[in-house]
C-alpha cells in the first residue's frame, strides 16, 4: 500500500463530490492524450454555444488526463485516471502559468467485485471524484458519457454509512494531535429547523471505540451500532434528546469528513487508501 | 472637509439599501428637507452618495456628524452585529438619580485619560437605551472608523450589551469605562451571546412570557393536540400522553413567543456512563465533548421537540433553563455526591 505521498498530496484537504460510474466502454489507456484533445474541443464547442459565460478576455481551456499508476488498491484494481482543466489566457503571449480549474479523477480501490465479471472491453473505474464549477463537471461528464457510454449518478451517503465512517476513522491511530470527532445532526421537521453538532475529543472517541471493537482490523455493524449507541445514550443523559431520530448528515475526524450530499475531504495521507477504499464500495453497492 | 470623513460618509450611505436612505438621512438630521430634496434617489447609489458627500461638504461635515448616522445605521441593523451581554454590579445600595450628563463627561474622561485617539458618540433612544460607539486609535494613529465597537447601555439597569469588534485588546478599558461613568464597581461578561439583541434584553429583563411554578393553570383549549375526529371508529392513540407533552411544555416554557436564540453551546466534562454488561469505556475520567444546537429561532424549536416525539417530556433543564439563567453557554462538570446524575454548570 505504498503510495507516492508527493503525488497524491493534491487529494488532500480538498473537498471532493462524489460520483458512482458504470464501467467505461473501449477506454484504452495508450490514447490518453488523444482523449484529452477531444475534450478540448468539446469544452470549447459548448462554450461556443453559450453554455459557459465569459467576460473580457477570452480564455482557452486546456486539458490535461493522466494515468496514476499508484493509485489503486490491487493489480487487480485499473490505475486511476486524472483529468485537469486549466484556463490559459490568450492575451498574454509569453507562457503565463495555467490556472488549473477543474480536477475531476476516477479510481477504483479494491473494487473486485464489480471488475470480477466484466467482458474485456470495458474498464471498471467506478469512483469519480471533482473538485471545480458544477459546469465543468456537466461538460466532462456529458463527453464521458457520450464517449464510453458510462452513467454517472451522485453518491448520496446514507447516515448508517457515515456512521460506519466516523466509527472506522474514530479508530484510527493517528501520529499527530487529531481534531474532534464531530457528527453533525439535522432535524428538519420541526416549527424552526434545528441543527445538532455533537463533536467529541479524539482522544475520549478513540478509548471509547477502542473498548468497543473486538477484533483489530475487522469490524462489525454490531460493534458500529454499539459505538453510536453510546454516543447517542450519552447525549440522551444530558438533553433527554433521542439523537437517534435524528438525520445524520455530516460526519468530521482528523482522518477525512464526509456530507449525506456525497462530498468527501480526506486529509490524512496514512488513511488515503482506506478511505478510497470505502468509497470504491459505496460507488459499487449504488451501480449494481 | 476632510477626505477621510467624506469616504466614510460615503461608505456609510452606500450600506444602506436604497429605499431607506432618505429616511435615514432625515433621522440624521444634519441636512436640511431643502437639500434633501435636491437628491435623486431613483438613481444608482454610486451616484447617490456621491451627492450626499457633496451636500455634507456644503455643510462641512466632521467625523462627529458621521459617526451619529453610522449609530443611526446600526441601531436600525442591529441584527447583523453578535450582540455579548455585560451584568455590572453595585458594591453598596445607594440608588442615585442616573445624570446623563455626568455619565457621558465620566465615560468621556475615563477613556480618553488612557487612549488620546478615540472617537466617542453618543444616542439616546426612547426606550431609555443610550447608544454609544468609540472608534479607536493608538498613541500614534487616529482612529479607526470602520471598526468601531458599540454599548447599549439601559440606565435603569445593570446590564451593558456590547458588540466589541475586532479589537478586542480595547475590551478592558471599555468595561472600566463604563463602571465608572455608571457609579458601579465590577462588571462581568455574562456567556450570552446572540445577533438578536431584543431577545437578549428580553432574556436579561425577564419581559418574555415566563411561567411561575405556583400557577398551573388548565392547558388552552384545542390547544395542540388535534381534535376529536366525528368518526368514532378513529381513535386517538397516546392521547393523554399527547396532552401531558403538551401541558409540561407550556409549564416550562410559557404561553408567548419565545426569546430569539440562535444557538446554545454545552461544553461537556461529564463521566461516561455505561451499562456494565455492555464492556465498553469505562474510564474515571471525564467523556470531553462539545455540543452546539443552532436554528433560526432556537427556543421555539426545543419547545417543538417533545411534540415530534423526538425528546422526552419535561425536556432536559440544561435546556429549559436557558431564557431564566440567561446564558447561551454552559460548561457542565459531574456533581459530586447525593446526586450523581445531576450536573453542575459553574
Amino acid at each position: 500500500e505504498n503510495v507516492d505521498l508527493q503525488k497524491t498530496a493534491f487529494l488532500l484537504r480538498k473537498a471532493w463530490t462524489l460520483y458512482s460510474v458504470t464501467p467505461l466502454y473501449r477506454f484504452h489507456r495508450a490514447r490518453l492524450r488523444d482523449y484529452a484533445r477531444l475534450l478540448s474541443a468539446f469544452i470549447a464547442a459548448e462554450k461556443q454555444k453559450g453554455l459557459a459565460v465569459e467576460v473580457g478576455v477570452e480564455l482557452d481551456i486546456k486539458v490535461a488526463v493522466s494515468s496514476l499508476a499508484d493509485l489503486r488498491g490491487s493489480e487487480q484494481d485499473q490505475a486511476a485516471v486524472l483529468v485537469q482543466l486549466s484556463l490559459r489566457s490568450r492575451a498574454s503571449s509569453r507562457n503565463s502559468e495555467d490556472k488549473l480549474v477543474w480536477l475531476g479523477w476516477f479510481c477504483s480501490v479494491y473494487g473486485d467485485d464489480l471488475s470480477e465479471n466484466l467482458p474485456e472491453d470495458f474498464t471498471c473505474l467506478p469512483l469519480f471524484l471533482t473538485h471545480g464549477a458544477e459546469s465543468y463537471t456537466s461538460m466532462v461528464g456529458s463527453w464521458f458519457q457520450k464517449t464510453f457510454d458510462c452513467c454517472f449518478r451522485r453518491l448520496a451517503i446514507s447516515p448508517l454509512n457515515l456512521s460506519w465512517m466516523v466509527a472506522m476513522w474514530a479508530g484510527c491511530k493517528l501520529d499527530r494531535a487529531a481534531s474532534a470527532v464531530e457528527l453533525v445532526f439535522s432535524v428538519p421537521h420541526l416549527s424552526q429547523p434545528l441543527d445538532i453538532s455533537y463533536a467529541i475529543h479524539p482522544e475520549d472517541a478513540k478509548a471509547l471505540w477502542d473498548t468497543v471493537q473486538k477484533t483489530p482490523g475487522e469490524i462489525t455493524q454490531e460493534e458500529v451500532d454499539v459505538f453510536m449507541d453510546c454516543l447517542y445514550a450519552h447525549f440522551h443523559r444530558h438533553f433527554k434528546i433521542h439523537l437517534s431520530a435524528a438525520k445524520l448528515v455530516k460526519v468530521s475526524t482528523a482522518v477525512a469528513s464526509a456530507h449525506c450530499d456525497g462530498i468527501v475531504k480526506i486529509l490524512h495521507s496514512q488513511y488515503l487508501l482506506g478511505v478510497l477504499m470505502l468509497l470504491t464500495e459505496l460507488a459499487i453497492s449504488q451501480i449494481q | 472637509m476632510d477626505e477621510t470623513v467624506a469616504e466614510y460618509i460615503r461608505r456609510t450611505v452606500l450600506k444602506i439599501p436604497r429605499a431607506e436612505i432618505k429616511t435615514m438621512l432625515q433621522k440624521w438630521g444634519f441636512l436640511s428637507e431643502a437639500q434633501l430634496q435636491t437628491l435623486n434617489f431613483h438613481q444608482i447609489k454610486d451616484n447617490i452618495s456621491q451627492e450626499v458627500v457633496q451636500l455634507c461638504e456644503e455643510n462641512s461635515a466632521d467625523i462627529k456628524q458621521a459617526a451619529v448616522l453610522d449609530i443611526i445605521y446600526n441601531h436600525i441593523y442591529q441584527n447583523k452585529k453578535m450582540w455579548s451581554v455585560y451584568q455590572m454590579k453595585k458594591s453598596g445600595e445607594e440608588l442615585e438619580c442616573f445624570d446623563i450628563t455626568d455619565f457621558k463627561k465620566k465615560f468621556k474622561g475615563r477613556l480618553r485619560s488612557a487612549l488620546k485617539n478615540v472617537t466617542i458618540t453618543f444616542k439616546e433612544y426612547e426606550d431609555n437605551a443610550i447608544w454609544i460607539r468609540v472608534a479607536w486609535g493608538t498613541p500614534y494613529k487616529k482612529p479607526n472608523q470602520y471598526k468601531p465597537s458599540y454599548v447599549v447601555y439601559h440606565s435603569q439597569t445593570p446590564y451593558v450589551f456590547i458588540c466589541a469588534s475586532v479589537l478586542k485588546s480595547n475590551l478592558p478599558l471599555l468595561c472600566q469605562a463604563l463602571i465608572v461613568a455608571s457609579n458601579y464597581h465590577d462588571i462581568r461578561e455574562m456567556e450570552l451571546r446572540s445577533h438578536s439583541l431584543d431577545s437578549l434584553k428580553d432574556i436579561v429583563f425577564k419581559r418574555y412570557s415566563q411561567n411561575f411554578q405556583t400557577y398551573c393553570p388548565k392547558p388552552l383549549q384545542g390547544g395542540n393536540v388535534e381534535p376529536e375526529s366525528a368518526d368514532i371508529r378513529i381513535v386517538q392513540e397516546n392521547r393523554s400522553e399527547k396532552e401531558r407533552i403538551h401541558r409540561l411544555n407550556w409549564e416550562v416554557f410559557g404561553g408567548g413567543p419565545q426569546p430569539k436564540l440562535e444557538f446554545a453551546q454545552y461544553k461537556l466534562e461529564t463521566m461516561f456512563k455505561s451499562d456494565p454488561k455492555m464492556g465498553v469505556l469505562d474510564k474515571k475520567e471525564p467523556f470531553r465533548c462539545l455540543v452546539k444546537f443552532s436554528s433560526p429561532h432556537l427556543l421555539e424549536s426545543l419547545k417543538s421537540l417533545a411534540p415530534a416525539g423526538m425528546a422526552d417530556a419535561p425536556l432536559s433543564p440544561l435546556l429549559t433553563c436557558i431564557p431564566h439563567k440567561a446564558r447561551n453557554y454552559f460548561k457542565i462538570r459531574e456533581k459530586k455526591g447525593l446526586f450523581p446524575e445531576s450536573f453542575v454548570s459553574p
